[in-house]
């Protein structure tokens, strides 16, 4: 009798799906997902935008950090001149919204090629760093270049339209950030069962062991922060469609830091771990402030005020009692569940 | 020329200011190897608290500095207990997180226990312009630049003479060996956390004397890792000096480039050291065996 979790070939061990059931419950979810706009009020419609926005940024990082263990703390940064690049391209330049697509990838994927090709030459946490100095850069950048940017007064977006499909009613462009999310999803699941992700896991598990194998550290580091700065500026171009506003206010810090504590709680390196991350995440504040207003109406009042400062708060908060006490992210938790299920009453 | 020296002095009084926080972030570095990313946050923290004694307690100059230094002492040593401590021996990845968890959550603390409005320290020192010539220099910077060099001395002595500095440079050449050798490592991190949010503490309240108090203040952080990558994460000293370096550049690209390059010169200033000498000017060069 077969018992337990077995791989016969190595086919198996690199398949997308390993059960068939799953590929049921995947095509119910998008269909429930699909057909959610028609339900949903436009209030938690704007949840699902957001996190499936959220989602393509985040799948984008984790390529980054979860993968190759690289941490980034500017990976706003790409965000920002992703948005940038689209609106610029579409709104300014009139060009087709595809182009624009391809050039908040692009011009993202370049920028990382310059922050990425000195510091990813060195060890530890120099990429946090000179990361984190690019996002401020950046912004400075922005706000200088006035004849390409508009500098403080921003850019507004409208809405793309694709062959003749109009995305700009809710439910449209809910199903163009669908369309993105999964298509990114996919990509992350395919670059993690080929050769390349095999070496992002390779390095971020032990890089000397890594190299010693034969893989090329500086130039595999260098894709992994490409790859991830390509698929960020997606979701930044995203995001300032769901704006319909592009500005360097648009992009606060905070979402770099959204973003990590999405990867820690959902589980470092798993894709999976970033989708059930962004839900969590993104619902949080909204939870917490639902929970609050319960007990009185003065946390109500306290969270419209200090709404910023409380969801950095939550963030922060997450992100140490996850370390803490659960550093594998719900994708452990739910791994324990499943085999406490699978095995009852044996342990194991 | 006059404008180039009154240019160089002001570099060099926000230089001192981030040498300070630089050096914070260089001794804990040194004896815990990781970065610490709420160190412009600890430091904003204190500089609030120093404040919060000039405006409710005494406007004294001593009792407030006094009071800063021992609240800067707590601040740090209950971050290294609740926080850093059950971290220890879990992946740098971890504990750095950790770090950068804290930073955002000791950012945000600032709007609930103060409020959003920038604030003035003002206990009578610090703003009296002296003139030397034609140029005019306020005290707080003189203090600031003479603090920095006094303290240099000092942590270099501390480090060379004193036994807990020996202990400290022998935590972070080699833990273990250290732990062998009877060092408690623990009590070498606490002292680490305590020193450092000290010294950088009194950066923030140097900066709260000559400029003001503000939730934006936590910056200075920012402003100062440049610094402490252009000493050396691992040099106390070539921080401090770092900083100094750092704080003429800011104010040169400022007043001769343009005010926007102010902002990213130090930034782009660390780019520029990685790839030249990424080790710092006075790190060690890390030699890994395998």
């Amino acid at each position: 009798m077969r018992t337990g979790d077995f791989k016969q070939t190595y086919g198996e061990l690199v398949t997308l799906v390993d059960s068939p059931p799953a590929w049921l419950w995947s095509a119910v979810l998008i269909a429930t997902l699909i057909a959610a706009p028609f339900v949903l009020n436009s209030y938690a419609l704007s949840f699902l935008i957001i996190i499936l926005i959220t989602m393509v940024g985040t799948l984008g990082l984790n390529i980054l950090t979860g993968y190759t263990g690289l941490i980034s703390l500017g990976h706003v940064g790409f965000l920002v001149t992703g948005a940038y690049a689209y609106a610029v391209l579409v709104s300014k330049y009139q060009m087709h919204p595809l182009i624009g697509f391809l050039g908040a990838g692009v011009v993202p994927a370049l920028a990382s090629l310059i922050v990425g090709a000195p510091s990813l030459r060195l060890k530890g946490l120099y990429l946090a760093i000179t990361t984190l100095a690019f996002s401020f850069i950046i912004n400075t950048v922005i706000l200088e270049a006035r004849w390409l940017t508009n500098g403080a007064r921003g850019i507004s977006v409208q809405r793309p339209e694709i062959f003749g499909i109009s995305f700009d009613s809710d439910a449209a462009f809910t199903w163009l950030c669908l369309g993105f999310a999964i298509l990114t999803l996919l990509a992350t699941l395919n670059i993690r069962r080929s050769r390349v992700g095999r070496a992002f896991v390779a390095i971020r598990d032990n890089d000397t062991a890594a190299r010693v194998m034969g893989i090329n550290l500086h130039a595999y580091k260098l894709f992994a922060f490409v790859t991830s700065a390509f698929i960020t500026g997606l979701a930044g171009a995203l995001y300032g469609i769901y704006l319909s506003f592009v500005s360097v206010e648009g992009f606060p810090f905070l979402l770099s830091i959204e973003a990590l504590a999405i990867l820690i709680v959902g589980g470092l390196g798993s894709a999976l771990g970033a989708v059930l991350g962004t839900i969590l995440i993104v619902l949080l504040p909204e939870a917490t402030r639902l929970l609050f207003s319960l007990f009185s109406a003065q946390m109500d009042a306290m969270f419209t005020t200090g709404a910023q400062e409380l969801k950095s708060m939550l963030y922060g908060l997450v992100i140490i009692l996850f370390l803490r006490f659960q550093p594998r992210g719900l994708v452990g938790a739910w791994h324990d569940v499943r085999r406490m299920w699978v095995n009852w009453p044996l342990r194991y | 020329m006059l404008y180039l020296i009154q240019l160089l002095i002001s570099g060099l009084a926000i230089g001192a200011i981030y040498g300070l926080i630089a050096m914070g972030f260089a001794v804990i570095y040194k004896s815990t190897g990781l970065v610490n990313f709420a160190q412009g946050e600890m430091t904003m923290i204190t500089a609030y608290i120093a404040w919060t004694i000039s405006t409710t307690v005494s406007g004294n100059v001593f009792v407030v500095a006094l009071c800063a230094i021992l609240a800067a002492v707590v601040l740090g040593l209950v971050i290294e207990r609740v926080v850093m401590r059950p971290m220890l021996g879990e992946p740098v990845f971890a504990t750095v997180m950790v770090t950068i968890g804290l930073a955002v959550i000791l950012r945000s603390s600032i709007n609930f226990i103060w409020d959003a409005y920038p604030h003035d320290l003002d206990i009578g020192v610090g703003r009296t312009i002296v003139r030397i010539g034609a140029i005019g220099v306020r005290t707080g910077q003189i203090a600031v630049i003479v603090t920095l060099l006094a303290l240099l001395a000092a942590i270099w002595a501390f480090f060379r003479y004193s036994k807990i500095g020996v202990a400290m440079r022998a935590v972070a050449a080699d833990d273990r060996t250290a732990l062998l050798m009877g060092i408690s490592a623990t009590r070498v991190h606490a002292l680490a956390w305590a020193a450092s949010s000290v010294i950088a503490g009194i950066g923030g309240v140097f900066f709260a004397l000559s400029y003001d108090l503000s939730p934006a203040m936590f910056q200075l952080g920012l402003k100062a890792f440049p610094a402490t990558i252009l000493g050396g994460l691992d040099a106390v000293l070539g921080s401090g000096l770092g900083g100094l370096l750092i704080g003429i550049t800011e104010n040169l690209a400022g007043g001769y480039i343009g005010s926007g390059m102010k902002e990213v010169a130090g930034f782009a200033m660390i780019i520029v050291v990685l790839m030249v000498r990424p080790f710092g000017i006075f790190g060690e060069r890390d030699i890994e065996r395998v």
